[in-house]
């Protein structure tokens, strides 16, 4: 598993796939992607990395709390379903508003994007806390 | 602000700043109970703004705020005199509670978690008081049970604790559910959850007097209070309870939170009450609990122990007056009731912090230690001597105005009844006095006359700090003037509440010296008769536990501790047997449940199991796919070793996903293609930990059902998706077209998938990532919980 070429491939892979996942999770709404699938190919670098260079290793200079991941995603789904009710409307009402960026060009924002992006912390917290707990485990 | 807002204010104020705790705590530090007691400050005069209409006026706040009407339930406050008695000691007792743990708490301790529990319990227990919508009462009802399972079970590694603390959960809670049904037969009975339109209308009150449900109603609520309350088989749980820090038992124990069962009888006392069935049940249990727990108390040895049995007895007074009732005079104890539940609020917390102080101070509430403490704190002598003597029934205190209204109700109630009833009412309300006289001196005596005990306690005691020490003053200081000038709490307090429970306007004329009259004989009965069991005490003491060792199984604890200990083992054995831990087992539990879901329904309702208009032009590369499939799923049912069985099984993983691409399904195939990836990686894991081959042998008959399981799985899998993708039969009908219309309309995204999972099904996916949650703690306590044995 821990060969040179394996550690050098996924080397390189940690950026460009942590890229490709937010990008997935950006475009999401109207293309291929959303928070889960985002948030599970986050997930399978981050373990990649674990199998190949030994949790371990790994935790010596990076080992963030995944479990306020998932309390930080889960906070933010829900505030962004209560937050329609500030508003006079039902829990859970959307709203979709486009807004003219200098750069950009002509953006979407939709109140369901933040409500992905909490899904996309939650799968990345909770499948990684797992995963961290079960890896710790040498019993 | 007017009186509506400001009550709702003060409801809200404590869970707002109970919030606010940790945040102050950095602040403060240990000074962060100040913070608390300014929080109920705050709350008694939010609700001292709201009294001056209630009092003078007697007008009734009432107002409400939408909340789920489609169910008939709102926020609703309804703020009588009675309300805002129980407002006023919950928070002015709050108030010296907190401050009093000020000095009582060990700067060690928890103090955050303490401080919260507290202000939570407060502020229920406001909006429990305060409530006029039965529902919103059970909610906060029921969280004042949950904060008090929190604060009994503060020291939480102590079993004792944790025991007491389940217990008062289990019986608390469950009175309360059965009082959630009481209400909710109520609401059907009068078509409302809103008290105050129950309370405003006599039609409704006489309609419900007449309904057929009225027995079953009144019995469900009074399961609730009664439980609450420690009343009738219930009390086990008051006891134990004492093993909460001692500030808590005098706040919730004592003080406020077992008085809400009398609060709900007083409350629905209009509604009930005039009817034999309420004489009976409550004056009846009340009685039989007064005299079992006044006389149980002889044998506690722990200080705590005497004040938990006395104040179980005290309530049933409470409970016996509130239950004084005959056709024409609905209310005959009302008014004592209610002057004795003020009184018992300042003499009982008064105890309490006393006892608080001596634990504190000599390190015991052994009263078999204790003793002839009088000489080193003379001044928590005195208050405690103030205290227990209005206990007792000792003019000109407090409790002695209201125990000689306890006895002119009960000579009204028997006389009303007539017969024998004339003589036996008064009489068992006499003996209830009895008792209640010798276990008070036997609190003043056992810890602060007699010898001291030099050998059980040899450090030398001294006072407690001033913070201990003023709180129990105050509200000795209160007995004395409730006790000499019993018009000051009458009028303002008292008058405004019985006016509240009998829906009309009340007056009182409580006076220390009524002359010679038969209560009065009836209080000198009780002196003399107290005098002379309390020098039998010990020995009844002696015999009580002499008794309780030859027939343990005559206590109601000993069935409670049957029933949980039975509970716990027949879970247990449930769980080991159904639960053997065998993957197999679980896959073919859930397989037969697939086919009783799916293979029956589906055998039933798909008449034509293979739908005519199939498409068997298959594309090339697809059917080659679909071969290469069906290998690799041979392959991994076959290899016998498990590394090659994982690698065929993820190659089956990848080819759906790429079939997934053929059938232009982007998303499902970059999600597989991921889970696939993912759980490769888990099983490369796994797999260094386990042994390379299945050792397993299977026999023939095994073998043989195995396989009937999976094809016949199989086969109705098949049919179910068959008919599914062609939508041919009817329940099998498509709903895709709906979310293809409208995810672009609706939900402005064009990415189906996407839409349904954060928007048209957003409910969903929020209960799916609850549960991803969840199961991460789930593992996270597994795992650890596993390392720790």
């Amino acid at each position: 598993m821990t060969t040179i070429i394996t550690k050098t491939i996924t080397k390189i892979c940690i950026p460009l796939v942590i890229l490709f996942s937010i990008s997935l999770l950006l475009a999401g709404h109207n293309n291929p992607g959303g928070g889960f699938i985002g948030g599970v190919m986050f997930v399978s670098v981050i373990a990649l990395s674990y199998v190949v260079f030994g949790l371990r290793h790994i935790k010596t200079f990076f080992n963030p709390d995944w479990a306020k991941w998932f309390g930080f995603g889960l906070t933010l789904a829900s505030l962004t379903a209560f937050s329609a009710m500030l508003f006079g409307h039902n829990f859970f009402r959307s709203a979709v508003e486009f807004v003219h960026l200098p750069l950009f060009g002509e953006i979407e924002l939709v109140s369901a994007g933040l409500f992905d992006i909490g899904v996309y912390f939650v799968v990345i917290g909770s499948l990684l806390f797992i995963f961290k707990n079960v890896g710790d485990d040498n019993e | 602000m007017d009186s509506f807002n400001a009550i709702t204010a003060a409801i809200f104020l404590p869970f707002i700043f109970a919030g606010l705790v940790p945040v102050m705590e950095k602040l403060l530090k240990q000074r962060i109970g100040w913070f608390a007691v300014a929080t109920a400050l705050a709350c008694f005069i939010l609700i001292g703004m709201a009294a001056p209409g209630v009092i003078e006026e007697g007008h009734i706040v009432q107002g409400t705020i939408p909340w789920i009407p489609s169910a008939g339930v709102d926020f609703t406050i309804y703020a009588d005199g009675l309300a805002m008695m129980i407002g006023f000691i919950v928070s002015g007792i709050g108030v010296l509670i907190m401050s009093y743990s000020n000095g009582y708490m060990s700067k060690t301790e928890d103090l955050k978690r303490y401080y919260q529990y507290l202000l939570l319990f407060m502020g229920s227990m406001i909006g429990m008081v305060f409530s006029g919508n039965t529902i919103q009462l059970f909610i906060f009802w029921e969280l004042t049970s949950i904060t008090s399972f929190m604060l009994i079970g503060y020291w939480r590694h102590k079993p004792e604790s944790i025991y007491g603390a389940t217990k008062s959960l289990f019986l608390t809670a469950s009175g309360g559910l059965a009082m959630l049904a009481g209400f909710l037969l109520l609401g059907n009975i009068t078509g409302s959850f809103d008290l105050t339109a129950i309370l405003n209308d006599p039609q409704v009150i006489n309609a419900i007097k007449e309904h057929e449900l009225f027995l079953i109603t009144l019995i469900l609520i009074f399961i609730g209070a009664a439980a609450k309350s420690a009343q009738g088989p219930f009390y086990i749980w008051l006891p134990n309870a004492m093993e909460a820090p001692t500030p808590v038992s005098a706040f919730l124990h004592s003080a406020t939170m077992v008085k809400a069962g009398i609060y709900l009888i007083a409350r629905i006392h209009p509604i009930f009450s005039g009817t034999e069935a309420w004489f009976i049940l409550v004056s009846g249990t009340g009685i039989i609990t007064m005299l079992v727990a006044g006389f149980l108390a002889f044998r506690q040895t722990d200080i705590k122990g005497i004040l938990a049995y006395s104040t179980i007895s005290q309530l049933a007074y409470l409970m016996t007056m509130y239950g004084y009732t005959t056709y024409h005079e609905p209310g005959i104890g009302v008014a004592a009731a209610t002057f004795h539940l003020l009184n018992h609020a300042t003499f009982k917390a008064c105890l309490f912090l006393v006892a608080g102080i001596v634990a504190h101070e000599a390190a015991t509430r052994d009263i078999r230690k204790l003793g002839g403490l009088r000489r080193e704190m003379p001044i928590t002598f005195i208050i405690a001597c103030i205290a227990g003597l209005s206990m007792a029934g000792i003019p000109p205190l407090n409790g002695f105005l209201s125990k000689e209204m306890f006895y002119e109700s009960s000579l009204e109630m028997g006389a009303s009844i007539g017969g024998i009833f004339t003589f036996l009412i008064p009489a068992l309300a006499v003996l209830g006095g009895v008792f209640t006289f010798a276990y008070s001196i036997k609190l003043i005596d056992g810890i602060f006359l007699g010898k001291r005990d030099k050998e059980a306690i040899p450090h030398h005691i001294h006072e407690p700090p001033m913070t201990m020490l003023i709180p129990p003053a105050f509200l000795a200081f209160l007995i004395i003037l409730f006790g000499v000038i019993p018009s000051l709490p009458t009028h303002y307090i008292i008058e405004p509440a019985v006016s509240g429970i009998l829906l009309e306007t009340a007056h009182l004329h409580v006076k220390l010296w009524h002359g010679f009259t038969i209560s009065l004989m009836m209080t000198i009965v009780t002196f003399i008769l107290g005098i002379l069991i309390y020098t039998k005490y010990d020995r009844i003491a002696a015999w009580q536990d002499n008794f309780n060792m030859k027939k343990p199984w005559i206590s109601i604890n000993y069935y409670y501790d049957l029933a949980v200990d039975s509970a716990k083992g027949n879970a247990f054995r449930f769980s080991s047997r159904s639960q053997t831990g065998s993957i197999k087992l679980y896959m073919i539990a859930m397989l037969l449940l697939m086919i009783a879901l799916i293979a029956i329904p589906a055998a039933i309702l798909a008449t034509n199991i293979v739908p005519s208009q199939l498409n068997f032009d298959i594309p090339p590369y697809e059917a080659i796919l679909l071969v290469l499939l069906i290998v690799a799923a041979l392959s991994a049912a076959i290899l016998p070793k498990y590394l090659p069985a994982i690698i065929a099984l993820s190659a089956l993983g990848y080819g759906v996903s790429l079939l997934f691409i053929y059938l232009k399904a982007p998303d499902l195939a970059l999600t597989q293609i991921l889970v696939e990836t993912l759980s490769t990686i888990i099983f490369l894991l796994a797999i260094t930990k386990i042994p390379q081959k299945y050792k397993e042998k299977i026999s023939l008959s095994v073998f043989t059902r195995d396989i009937l399981i999976a094809i016949t799985v199989a086969t109705s899998v098949f049919v179910v998706l068959i008919n599914a993708t062609q939508g041919i039969v009817d329940p099998f009908a498509s709903l895709s077209h709906y979310f293809i219309d409208n995810s672009l309309l609706l939900a402005g995204g064009h990415n189906i998938v996407n839409v349904i999972i954060v928007d048209f099904r957003g409910y969903d996916t929020l209960g799916e990532i609850s549960v991803m949650c969840l199961a991460a703690l789930g593992v996270y306590n597994l795992i650890h919980s596993r390392s720790e044995e």
